[in-house]
C-alpha cells in the first residue's frame, strides 16, 4: 500500500520532495516517489546500491507502464534503479499517478520469474587505440600534467592497478570476459550506461578530475562500475579503454540505423571482440559505405537462471572484490 | 522561400513542443526556449501555435522574403525594420515578395526574438519534430544555426493574408521582461532533508542567483555555493554528496554538480549522476528563454505541484485567439 505523505503541500512539511513511499514487502524492495518538478515524478526502488536485479524490475515495470498507456503520462525514462515519469499534471494528479505506478509495481511477478527481452550485440574494440590516446595526450598537455590515472599516455595501466590486476592485458581480458548489460540510455543521444553481468569481472575505476574536454566518437570508457560508449565527440570523465564503431548516426546512413539513429536499447547485452587499429579503420569504412552488418542477435535474459548462476560463482566474486578493495586502497585517486 | 542575409549570433528553426517521448533514448526535446512568445507569434500569423518558426538569439538577423506572406515578431526587442521602416513587436504584418527584414541588437530586457511566418518554416521533420538541436546536429535546417545564404522553405498558407495581418496581442496578455526574474520552482527529487539541509533549501529559495555568462540552451549556470549537505558522501555513486546513482533528469531541473547549480534547459542532458534539488515550473519555463546570461538575476519562488499545475493552465490559457485584437 502506498503511504501518501505530503502531496500538494509546501512549507512546514517534513520532506520537500518525498511524496509517498511503499515499504519493502514479500521480497519486493521498497518504492519511494519523489517530486521532480510539476511535470515529472521520480519513482525509486530499493536502496541506492549497484544491484542489477533492481534494473530488471525497473525494465519490467517500465514495459508495464508503457503497455498500460496511462492517460496523462507522456513518457517514462528508466535508469539503473529508478523511473522518471513525464506527465501532465494539469490532467493527472500526482497522487493518482503514484497510485497507478504502485499498483503496477505490486503486480510485477517475482524478479526471478522475469524473462527480459535482451538482444546480444557484439562490437569490435581497438584497445588503447590511437584516437583515444591522442585525446589523452591533449589532456596531459593542456589540462593536467600529473594525473595519476594517466601512465604512458593511457588510462588502462592505472585501471589495472586500481583493480589489483596483473597488468593492462589482464584488465582487458576482464572487460572481454563479461557481457555488459545496458541499464539505460541517456545524457547524450543514445549513450548507453552498461554494467557487467558477470560480477567476477566487475572492475571499478574513479572518474577523471577535472573532466576531459575531448573524447572521440565511439570511445569506450569506464567510471565507477559503469561502461559507456560515446555516441558523439564530447567532453567526458570516464577512463578511456579503447574505441569501437559508431553507435549513433543522426543521418541514418547504415541500414542498422534505418529505423532509429540510436543502436542500443535498454536491456541489450554487449560483448566486445578485440581488433587492431587498422582493423577498426576497415570496419568503420564498411559502416560508412553501408556494407557493414551490425552483429545483433535476438534473445532474452532469464533472471531466475541468472540469479542461480550468481550464487554458484559467489566465492569467486567475493575473492575478486577483496583483491580489488585492497588494491583500490593503495592506489591514488585522480 | 526566405533567404537568410545574416544569421546573427544564433538563429535556429524551432517548433513546439519539440521532440517528445525520446528522453529515454537520450534525446532532449529542444524547441523554443521561450515557448510563450513563440506560440503567440504563430497565433498572430494564423498558424497552429506549435508550427516551426525562427528563434533569434541576441539579434543581428536579416532575411529577404521571395513571396507574399504575413509575419509576426515577438519576444525581445531587436528593433526590427521592414525595408528600413520600424515595425512593432507582438503584431502581424503583410510582407511583399522582395522585402527585407532587419533585426539589430537587443534594446531593453529579454534575449530572444521569435519570427513566425504564415505557413510556417517547412524544413523536414526529424524524429517527429522540426526543432533544431545544435549539439546533436539534428533537426531544423541541416541540424545547425542559420547562416548567410540559407534558403528556408515556407509552408502552405491557409488564410487570407489581409485577415491575418494587422492583428496584435492585447496589452494585458503581452509578457513583460526584466533583468531581475522571479522564477517559480517545485521541489525535488533530491532536496531537503535527505540530500540538502533545510538551510541549503532556504538559501536556494531566498538568494538572488546571478546567471553565469557561460549559459546556453543546454544549461543555465548559477554562481557556486558551499552547500552544507545533509550527508557526507555519495556512497557507491561517488565521493561527493552531490553524486547519486544516475537517474533521469527532468527538463528544467535545477541540478547541483558539486557546488554549482545548473538549470537543465530544453537542450539539456537527459540522465546523469548529480542531485536535482528543484524543477522550474512548467508554466514558467518560457522565462528562461528571455534571461540574459552574465547580467540577469534569478530569485526562485517555491510552488507546490498543485499551484504549479494552476500556473501551467494560466500560461496555456494565454495561447488563445481571444487574446488578439485588430490594430
Amino acid at each position: 500500500m502506498v503511504e501518501e505523505l505530503t502531496v500538494g503541500e509546501t512549507n512546514g512539511r517534513a520532506n520537500a520532495a518525498l511524496l509517498a513511499e511503499t515499504p519493502a514487502q514479500d521480497g519486493r524492495p521498497g518504492a519511494v516517489y519523489r517530486s521532480a518538478g510539476d511535470r515529472f515524478l521520480l519513482a525509486e526502488f530499493g536502496p541506492m546500491e549497484l544491484d542489477l536485479t533492481l534494473n530488471f524490475r525497473v525494465l519490467g515495470l517500465n514495459q508495464a507502464l508503457k503497455d498500460a498507456g496511462i492517460a496523462g503520462v507522456i513518457e517514462t525514462i528508466p535508469a539503473l534503479r529508478s523511473i522518471l515519469i513525464h506527465y501532465d499534471s494539469t490532467v493527472l494528479e500526482p497522487s493518482d499517478l503514484i497510485a497507478a505506478v504502485d499498483r503496477f509495481y505490486a503486480a510485477l511477478p517475482p524478479v526471478e520469474d522475469l524473462i527480459i527481452p535482451s538482444r546480444e550485440i557484439s562490437l569490435p574494440l581497438a584497445v588503447n587505440d590511437q584516437w583515444t590516446r591522442a585525446d589523452i595526450a591533449k589532456y596531459v598537455q593542456f589540462i593536467r600534467k600529473d594525473a595519476p590515472n594517466i601512465r604512458d599516455g593511457n588510462n588502462i595501466d592505472y585501471a589495472a592497478e586500481y583493480n589489483g590486476l596483473r597488468d593492462a592485458e589482464e584488465f582487458v581480458d576482464y572487460l572481454m570476459a563479461t557481457p555488459w548489460w545496458n541499464a539505460a540510455n541517456g545524457f547524450f543521444p543514445g549513450l548507453p550506461f552498461m554494467f557487467p553481468l558477470d560480477p567476477r569481472y566487475a572492475v571499478v575505476i574513479p572518474k577523471y578530475n577535472p573532466t576531459r574536454p575531448w573524447t572521440p566518437e565511439g570511445a569506450v570508457g569506464i567510471a565507477g562500475p559503469c561502461l559507456a560508449i560515446y555516441p558523439v565527440p564530447s567532453p567526458g570523465g570516464y577512463q578511456l579503454i579503447g574505441r569501437t564503431i559508431p553507435i549513433y548516426d543522426a543521418q541514418q546512413r547504415n541500414p542498422a540505423f534505418a529505423e532509429n539513429p540510436i543502436l542500443m536499447k535498454p536491456g541489450d547485452r554487449v560483448s566486445f571482440t578485440r581488433v587492431t587499429d587498422d582493423e577498426l579503420i576497415a570496419l568503420r569504412e564498411q559502416v560508412y559505405d553501408g556494407s557493414y552488418t551490425y552483429q545483433i542477435g535476438d534473445g532474452s535474459l532469464n533472471v531466475g537462471a541468472y540469479l542461480a548462476r550468481l550464487e554458484e560463482i559467489k566465492p569467486e566474486t567475493e575473492a575478486f572484490k577483496r583483491r580489488q578493495g585492497e588494491a583500490a586502497e593503495r592506489t591514488p585517486v585522480p | 522561400m526566405i533567404e537568410v542575409l545574416e544569421g546573427g549570433i544564433q538563429t535556429t528553426v524551432q517548433d513546439f513542443p519539440g521532440r517528445q517521448g525520446l528522453l529515454d533514448q537520450g534525446i532532449c526535446p529542444a524547441g523554443p526556449f521561450d515557448n510563450l512568445a513563440f506560440r503567440l507569434a504563430n497565433l498572430l500569423v494564423g498558424n497552429e501555435p506549435g508550427t516551426a518558426g525562427l528563434e533569434i538569439t541576441a539579434g543581428n538577423f536579416q532575411a529577404r522574403f521571395d513571396r507574399n506572406a504575413v509575419i509576426a515578431l515577438t519576444g525581445a526587442n531587436m528593433q526590427p525594420k521592414l525595408d528600413g521602416e520600424p515595425i512593432a513587436l507582438w503584431r502581424s504584418y503583410r510582407v511583399a515578395s522582395g522585402q527585407t527584414l532587419v533585426l539589430g541588437s537587443v534594446a531593453g530586457p529579454g534575449f530572444r526574438s521569435y519570427l513566425a511566418v504564415s505557413g510556417g518554416i517547412d524544413v523536414p521533420a526529424y524524429l517527429g519534430s522540426r526543432a533544431t538541436y545544435v549539439p546533436g546536429a539534428i533537426g531544423g535546417y541541416e541540424g545547425r544555426a542559420l547562416k548567410k545564404g540559407d534558403q528556408l522553405p515556407v509552408g502552405v498558407v491557409t488564410g487570407y493574408l489581409d485577415d491575418l495581418a494587422g492583428r496584435r496581442v492585447k496589452d494585458a496578455v503581452t509578457p513583460s521582461y526584466t533583468a531581475e526574474w522571479e522564477l517559480e520552482a517545485v521541489p525535488g527529487p533530491q532536496a531537503a532533508p535527505d540530500y540538502w539541509t533545510w538551510d541549503d533549501y532556504e538559501h536556494f529559495f531566498s538568494h538572488d542567483w546571478k546567471l553565469d555568462r557561460n549559459s546556453n540552451r543546454m544549461g543555465y549556470r548559477l554562481e557556486p555555493h558551499s552547500w552544507q549537505w545533509a550527508r557526507t558522501t555519495g556512497g557507491v555513486a561517488g565521493g561527493h554528496p552531490s553524486n547519486i546513482l544516475d537517474n533521469g533528469y527532468a527538463v528544467g531541473a535545477v541540478n547541483i554538480s558539486g557546488d554549482q547549480p545548473i538549470i537543465l534547459c530544453v537542450d539539456g542532458p537527459t540522465l546523469g549522476g548529480f542531485v536535482c534539488a528543484a524543477g522550474v515550473a512548467y508554466g514558467s519555463m518560457w522565462k528562461l528563454g528571455q534571461m540574459v546570461p552574465g547580467r540577469d538575476r534569478i530569485r526562485f519562488k517555491e510552488l507546490s505541484i498543485a499551484d504549479a499545475a494552476e500556473l501551467a493552465r494560466a500560461t496555456e490559457a494565454l495561447i488563445d485567439e481571444a487574446n488578439l485584437e485588430r490594430v
